[in-house]
């Protein structure tokens, strides 16, 4: 692991759902995680100098540093030239299943929108353009990916104004979404998943097919993965208010096989496809889903 | 009919609630919970939940039945039949059947007063009828049907037994079986039907009521008949308001032997004498009455010394002129010269070779000397007391304790502790209890038996014994022990003037008869008996009959000799006294646990063989198991 975390204790999630705005909760969580960190993983992402490499042949003739040549009689480069490392664009699930988890503080949907605040206050931090797009069966909401210094102010507005509604279909959106992008960069899906798998999956391999690298954070309620339920329960379904009578107690097996398998499925077949596929508790910090993005950004670039 | 033998219990029953409280507060508000993985649950087996309501419903059901169970377990359930049915009510008519109600048309007007109570009872009740006289017999038992109550009252008719209403109000009370009801007694109301100090315990949910048929009409009945060596004696009785003659007729053996006439005062009693000496063995005196009772218009009289009780004394030596010379002339000293009872004298030794019918010929045997009494004698008597005969014992000088306890036999543990002669001086004894028939020729006058001096005295006691008489020094001087069917009087001292002067008091005479009396009475040997004690087998009718000898209830002695007894109704009876229907019910005392308790051993012995406790308890057992498993399938 090139980085390690300080002894300090993670963020609770829903101490941080309580902070007051958006760019709070973001810059709490990065600026915290950030100084825990022992060293730097940004190196050779600023537009500010990172280091000069010797020139090899193929090399583009107007990144060599001509100031070194006449010093060293060496040929350097150093790509400082660029304005932005790489696009990042977060997709936010905002269909009505995200909507569950209020009554341990904090939302699927609140968890997810702090996370994309926390990537895209982290990622503007690091210069790279991020942009953001909300869904649920369609795209609600579309921010082009941006480095500029306002821009992070404009994704966090677009983000606190977002609500949960309408059903999920996960593939739809991405499959417009893959359509629409032109450069390569990341794209950092937050969602449930509640769909079918075969279906998302499919649309998350268009990114890759586009040569775009994809982060999976799979947020779900721990009810969702647990079941802790006890008493005899009607469960009414947030996106299609459909009801099921159940005996948690009957029903609990078998739940639990089929959250499983779902989110076995996604696990493997993502990771056989090279998609970092992280698993969200929303019980458990935020801190863990920026080092899983940083492990694959490090990894990438 | 379900009844319970402790029905607090029931109570328990309320702890079913229990669970049922449980289960209305565990049942909250329908959970509803909007969860974003519902199609997850789809394929789910939830239509489980209405099952699981189901099963919640049966175990619910399980626990309150097994609890209900278990109070009715402890509450010892029973189907009450009999006294257990306490619910119905009862009348039990009590017609009285004397003879006193036997004059002209006074029998058809007692059972008209029954009919009326049969027909006035309420529609609901039961109705029983008993008739009664010396003893009481239930002629209908209490039943819905009617005729059947009515029927018995047209059967009955009176018979030659004297009222006792001590009888019947306890067999009426017998057959409420500890039902509420109403006893009416038809009776003429006869103040002898209650002996002294009677008092009957009836239920206290039991109502009295009298109908009462009238005062008896005037009458004539011959109430005694002694015969005397030169004549005998009628005393008649006239129950009228009015004097009257009465004409007196004897037959001897089936002929006229005389006859006399009697003037006779308004209720008052007079002498008839009918001179001449009677010869042969039944005499009949009977009066011309056709208006009055019949059945006490005659009397009966076996004639002949051979009705005498004999006596055997047991001697040292079988001398009774020299050992035993006081009680044999005591014995023999009788009214007017005519002896009491027939003295028999035998030796320890002689005994032996005797029978034991002619030892059970006896009324009574007095043993005054163990010396000689061997194995065969005392077998002789320990049979002869085991089969109901009297014993009278003088512990003096020369009874052996042990023989004489090897007599009695085990039940008495009796024990006779000779003197031993540094005892002091001069006793007088005490009845213990005046009222004891041996000290009845004293009532009043018991304190002329502490004239009596005793200079000696054995110590005398048994565990089963009990104390009639002590000395001055607190020491038993006269008790009572029972030796199988028959008793025996043990005076601690002897009956020879050695040990005390006790045969030259005037009470000594006195105190012998009646103690032979009393050993003798739990064994048939008098001859002349009323009907309601007239000796099993022998017709409840006034006349004539034959008995064996000893009591006819011993198998050993069926078939032996026979003995010539006149049977007669019970004079008494013939008293006009009335009581007051307030002084006949003062009589009655309503106790709770007269009736209670007997229904309740009922009740108990009903639940005792029914068992369904058990039953209760094994149904509970089989729903717990049942429960257990349905929870465990549940959780």
């Amino acid at each position: 692991m090139p980085w390690a975390a300080h002894d300090r204790p993670f963020l609770d999630p829903a101490v941080v759902a309580r902070l007051g705005t958006l760019e709070l909760k973001a810059r709490t969580i990065v600026e915290g995680f950030l100084s825990g960190l022992h060293r730097s993983p940004f190196k050779g992402f600023s537009v500010e100098f990172a280091e000069y490499r010797q020139y090899i042949p193929g090399d583009d003739l107007s990144t060599i540093d001509w100031k070194v040549f006449a010093r060293s009689d060496r040929y350097y480069i150093k790509k400082f030239e660029e304005e932005t490392n790489l696009d990042c664009h977060l997709l936010l699930d905002v269909s009505g299943s995200m909507g569950y988890g209020a009554h341990h503080g904090i939302t699927k949907f609140e968890y997810g929108a702090v996370l994309a605040a926390s990537l895209g206050y982290l990622m503007n931090r690091q210069r790279d353009a991020v942009g953001l797009t909300a869904f649920d069966e369609d795209i609600v909401s579309m921010l082009p990916a941006s480095a500029r210094p306002g821009h992070l102010t404009a994704l966090l507005v677009t983000l606190d104004r977002l609500r949960t509604g309408r059903q999920t279909n996960v593939s739809k959106p991405l499959h417009q979404m893959a359509n629409t992008l032109t450069k390569r960069g990341i794209v950092v899906l937050i969602s449930d998943l509640l769909d079918d798998p075969d279906e998302v999956i499919r649309g998350l391999k268009h990114f890759q097919f586009r040569g775009i690298d994809v982060i999976v954070f799979h947020v779900l309620d721990h009810d969702e993965i647990e079941f802790p339920f006890e008493r005899a329960t009607r469960f009414e379904d947030l996106e299609t208010t459909e009801e099921i009578m159940a005996v948690p107690g009957a029903v609990r097996d078998h739940y639990l096989r089929e959250i499983g398998g779902l989110i076995e499925k996604y696990r493997r077949e993502l990771g056989a496809n090279g998609i970092d596929y992280q698993l969200l508790d929303t019980n458990r910090p935020l801190e863990l889903a920026l080092m899983s993005y940083l492990s694959t950004r490090s990894r990438s670039y | 009919m379900l009844s319970f033998l402790s029905p607090l219990f029931l109570a328990g029953a309320a702890a079913a609630a229990v669970p049922i409280v449980l289960h209305l507060l565990k049942r909250e508000p329908e959970t509803r919970v909007q969860f974003a993985a519902v199609k997850l649950l789809k394929k789910a087996p939830v239509e489980h939940t209405r099952r699981r309501h189901l099963r919640e419903l049966i175990l619910l059901a399980l626990r309150v039945t097994a609890l209900v169970l278990l109070a009715l377990a402890f509450a010892r359930p029973f189907f009450a039949t009999g006294a257990a049915i306490g619910s119905t009510g009862v009348t039990i008519v009590a017609l009285d059947t004397s003879y006193s109600m036997s004059a002209p048309g006074r029998f058809e007007r007692a059972q008209q007063l029954a009919r009326d109570a049969i027909d006035r009872a309420p529609a609901n009740n039961l109705v029983g009828v008993v008739t009664f006289t010396d003893s009481a017999e239930t002629t209908a038992k209490p039943d819905g049907d009617r005729v059947l109550a009515r029927a018995a009252v047209d059967r009955a008719a009176p018979g030659f037994g004297a009222t006792r209403y001590r009888g019947a109000l306890s067999a009426a009370s017998q057959n409420l079986d500890g039902r509420h009801g109403t006893i009416v007694v038809v009776t003429d109301l006869q103040e002898s039907g209650w002996d002294a100090g009677d008092r009957v315990k009836v239920p206290a949910n039991t109502a009295i009521e009298v109908a009462d048929v009238g005062a008896l009409p005037p009458n004539l009945a011959v109430t005694a008949a002694r015969p005397l060596p030169d004549r005998i004696v009628a005393t008649v009785h006239n129950a009228g308001p009015r004097p009257r003659d009465a004409r007196v007729h004897l037959q001897i053996d089936g002929r006229p032997a005389g006859e006399a006439i009697v003037s006779l005062g308004a209720n008052q009693s007079a002498d008839a004498t009918i001179a001449g000496a009677p010869r042969g063995t039944r005499a009949v005196v009977t009066i011309d009455d056709p208006d009055g009772i019949a059945a006490d218009n005659a009397r009966y009289v076996v004639l002949g010394g051979g009705s005498r009780p004999s006596v055997l004394v047991v001697t040292g030596s079988g001398d009774l002129s020299r050992e035993a010379f006081y009680v044999q002339h005591a014995l023999a000293a009788g009214a007017a010269g005519d002896a009491a009872f027939q003295v028999v004298g035998v030796s320890g030794a002689q005994l032996g070779s005797w029978t034991d019918d002619s030892v059970a010929a006896n009324a009574a045997v007095l043993l005054l000397s163990t010396r000689g009494l061997e194995r065969r004698g005392r077998e002789l008597l320990a049979a002869y007391a085991q089969s109901g005969g009297g014993l009278l014992i003088a512990a003096g000088s020369e009874i052996d304790g042990d023989i004489v306890a090897d007599v009695l036999g085990t039940g008495a543990a009796l024990k006779v502790v000779a003197p031993t002669g540094s005892r002091p001086g001069v006793h007088t004894l005490a009845p213990a209890d005046a009222r004891h028939p041996v000290f009845q020729p004293f009532a009043g006058t018991t304190a002329t038996l502490g004239l009596v001096k005793f200079q000696n005295a054995s110590r005398i006691g048994g565990s089963g014994c009990q104390t009639l008489a002590r000395f001055t020094t607190g020491d038993p001087a006269l008790i009572e022990c029972p030796a199988g069917e028959g008793r025996a009087l043990v005076i601690a001292s002897d009956l020879d003037n050695k040990w005390s002067d006790f045969p030259v008091h005037a009470t000594f005479v006195p105190f012998v008869h009646e103690a032979v009396r009393y050993v003798a009475s739990a064994r048939a040997h008098a001859s002349d008996y009323l009907v309601g004690d007239a000796p099993a087998g022998v017709k409840r009718v006034p006349g004539f009959a034959t008995v064996p000898e000893g009591r006819a209830s011993n198998p050993l002695r069926a078939g032996s000799a026979m003995r010539l007894i006149a049977v007669n109704v019970d004079p008494r009876e013939a008293d006009p006294a009335r009581l007051t229907i307030e002084e006949f019910t003062s009589a009655v005392a309503p106790l709770k646990e007269a009736g209670s308790s007997e229904a309740r051993v009922e009740v108990r012995q009903q639940e005792d063989r029914q068992h369904l406790w058990q039953y209760a308890m094994a149904v509970m057992a089989l729903l717990l198991v049942a429960e257990g498993l349905l929870a465990a399938r549940t959780a």
